[in-house]
């Protein structure tokens, strides 16, 4: 851009961006191979490309996709990222509407933006020892519905940030225009301002529900059996049968799929997501 | 400024209409995260027995944060962790960051393709490393072989299983530094570098006395960002190395959530936890001064 760049320099950029993209990719490839590996293969040396090293497989998917937990933990897993990511973003627009549009006293509005980043600086390990205790209590133990509440908290920073900055950048006079009109405030919300920032929306949505799906200190302490989603249930592939790289593989390849096709659809705002909206990218 | 002016009577109106959009969202966190701390904070005052509360011990689990060799050990760990990543990640990915910004082919795509480790489940990377890390065979050390090196004890020497749960958050964190540096620096104005250029700027003056000023607020907010983030490090110890060999890689929130988890012991547990976030506080503290003061020189 700013300088010219030369044959040589070119050539070792493109050097560069090439080993990045190998070290990139190469864990995912892996994982891929050990899913369609025998056995056998898995633990042999120069078994790197399918039908020319070594013989693929599809057992393995198919007798782990009909194990009836791993359907479950699917299952559940979609749930919570559903739940968690849908309770999120409706909280959020809300507030970030409040944020973006009202004043709260003289530094409200700054002060309530800092206050809601700051909830990602709280590390989960100091929290999750009294919800435990809580969701005992509330015989919420080993249920989806706790995750989602708490995914649902932690998640909460992106959608306020993010939206409270896009509604910013909309002039207000269009929600006036709609008052004059003789709409309530709150249809001024739903019926100008919404339409016009539902692509970030669904991209915040998006976003939350990668982070709710990953999410795995939680779900290790508040699940035993039936509300056990994909993170947790990857363990299994070791701890009952000793560690089976051709299952790991397929459990890694469904854990990590979902989240990584969300952030590939959501890819415009997730600069502006990750940075907590300090960075727009 | 995009406020509404109180004389008007809409304003009226949405004086009370506010509080029904912002309030949901502060309740919701004030009930999900004020309240278990609070209630952490009365756990910590008593000893537990079979997960139930036992006795008033007062500060006795905090005393107890003094003396205890383990928890020492899981803070040089994660210390040790939160440093090596997090200087590595800064240096590779700004540097990376810096050689391609320029206009090139396959930019679009090479951004999508840096996403993919941000949103990679890290415990299922932990699992991956399980077999990428694999002593006998695996294909790093196949790798290292083909290099003319020896075979590595990835994950039964206590030395190279802390290099291995670094090496992955290295590769899952580096594209984060590497993408926001990168939308920064395309951020900056080109003008600048131009007439630095006509006034015969070398390459590394205009590096020195333009690139880093301007860039010095967003390095110390991603500098923030992964050190937050870095402190509360658990999915991959615990998924690729169960926090050995030993305690070698017992890291603070795995040697809490053991404390908590496995030996019932809630109180101290959550002693445990607000040390953790006392020293996340502070770093955040130190940090936050400085981003801001940085912000304030650039308006003067």
């Amino acid at each position: 851009m700013r300088r010219k760049t030369s044959p040589i320099q070119s050539i070792l950029i493109g050097g560069i961006m090439f080993v990045a993209l190998l070290w990139v990719l190469f864990p995912f490839y892996w994982a891929f191979l050990n899913s369609i590996k025998k056995p056998a293969d898995t633990f042999r040396a120069g078994a790197w490309i399918p039908f020319l090293q070594f013989q693929p497989t599809l057992e393995h998917w198919i007798s782990e996709l009909s194990i009836i937990e791993i359907r479950q933990a699917l299952l559940n897993s979609t749930i919570i990222s559903l739940g968690a990511a849908t309770l999120s973003v409706l909280l959020g627009t809300l507030a970030a509407y409040a944020l973006a549009r009202f004043r709260f006293g003289k530094s409200g509005n700054a002060n309530f933006t800092t206050w809601f980043i700051s909830q990602r600086i709280l590390p989960p390990v100091v929290v999750v020892i009294p919800f435990f205790l809580i969701m005992r209590q509330l015989q919420l133990l080993d249920n989806v519905f706790s995750l989602v509440l708490l995914n649902a908290t932690f998640t909460l920073p992106f959608p306020v940030i993010i939206l409270s900055q896009m509604i910013r950048e909309l002039p207000p006079e269009l929600e006036e225009a709609a008052y004059v009109d003789g709409a309530s405030v709150f249809q001024g919300f739903t019926r100008v301002v919404l339409p016009l920032i539902l692509p970030g929306l669904v991209a915040t949505w998006i976003i939350c529900m990668a982070f709710s799906w990953n999410e795995f200190l939680f779900a290790l302490s508040l699940t035993t059996k039936s509300a056990i989603p994909m993170p947790v249930i990857i363990a299994g592939a070791e701890h009952t049968r000793g560690v089976q790289f051709w299952f790991v593989g397929v459990r890694v390849m469904l854990t990590m799929l979902p989240p990584i096709v969300f952030a590939l659809l959501a890819q415009r705002y997730i600069i502006r997501g990750l940075t907590l909206g300090a960075v727009k990218g | 400024m995009a406020a509404t002016d109180s004389t008007k009577p809409q304003a009226r109106r949405t004086d009370r209409t506010k509080f029904w959009f912002l309030g949901p969202a502060v309740v919701w966190i004030l009930v999900f995260t004020i309240f278990p701390l609070l209630y952490a904070l009365y756990t910590s005052f008593f000893s537990f027995r079979f997960g139930k509360i036992n006795q008033f011990v007062g500060l006795a689990n905090f005393g107890r944060l003094f003396t205890d060799s383990n928890l020492h050990n899981g803070l040089r760990v994660t210390l040790t962790f939160v440093i090596v990543t997090v200087t590595i990640q800064m240096l590779l990915g700004f540097g990376l960051a810096l050689l391609l910004n320029r206009e090139m082919r396959g930019k679009n795509i090479l951004r999508a393709i840096m996403i993919l480790p941000l949103f990679a489940t890290p415990v299922a990377m932990g699992y991956l490393g399980i077999t990428l890390f694999y002593e006998i065979n695996g294909p790093i050390n196949e790798l290292i072989r083909a290099f003319g090196g020896s075979d590595i004890p990835w994950l039964s020497n206590p030395f190279w299983a802390q290099v291995a749960i670094i090496l992955i958050d290295i590769w899952q964190w580096t594209p984060f530094v590497f993408l926001v540096s990168l939308a920064a620096l395309q951020g900056l104005p080109a003008d600048l570098f131009e007439a630095a250029e006509v006034d015969g700027a070398s390459g590394w003056q205009s590096f020195r006395r333009i690139t880093l000023p301007l860039m010095a607020p967003v390095l110390w907010l991603i500098l923030l960002l992964r050190l937050v983030e870095a402190f509360k490090v658990f999915d991959i110890p615990t998924s690729l190395t169960l926090g050995g060999p030993g305690r070698a890689t017992e890291v603070y929130s795995l040697f809490t959530y053991r404390t908590a988890l496995r030996f019932f012991d809630h109180g101290y547990a959550a002693a445990q936890g607000f040390l953790l976030l006392i020293i996340v506080s502070l770093i955040v503290g130190l940090l936050f001064g400085r981003i801001r003061s940085i912000y304030q020189e650039e308006r003067n």
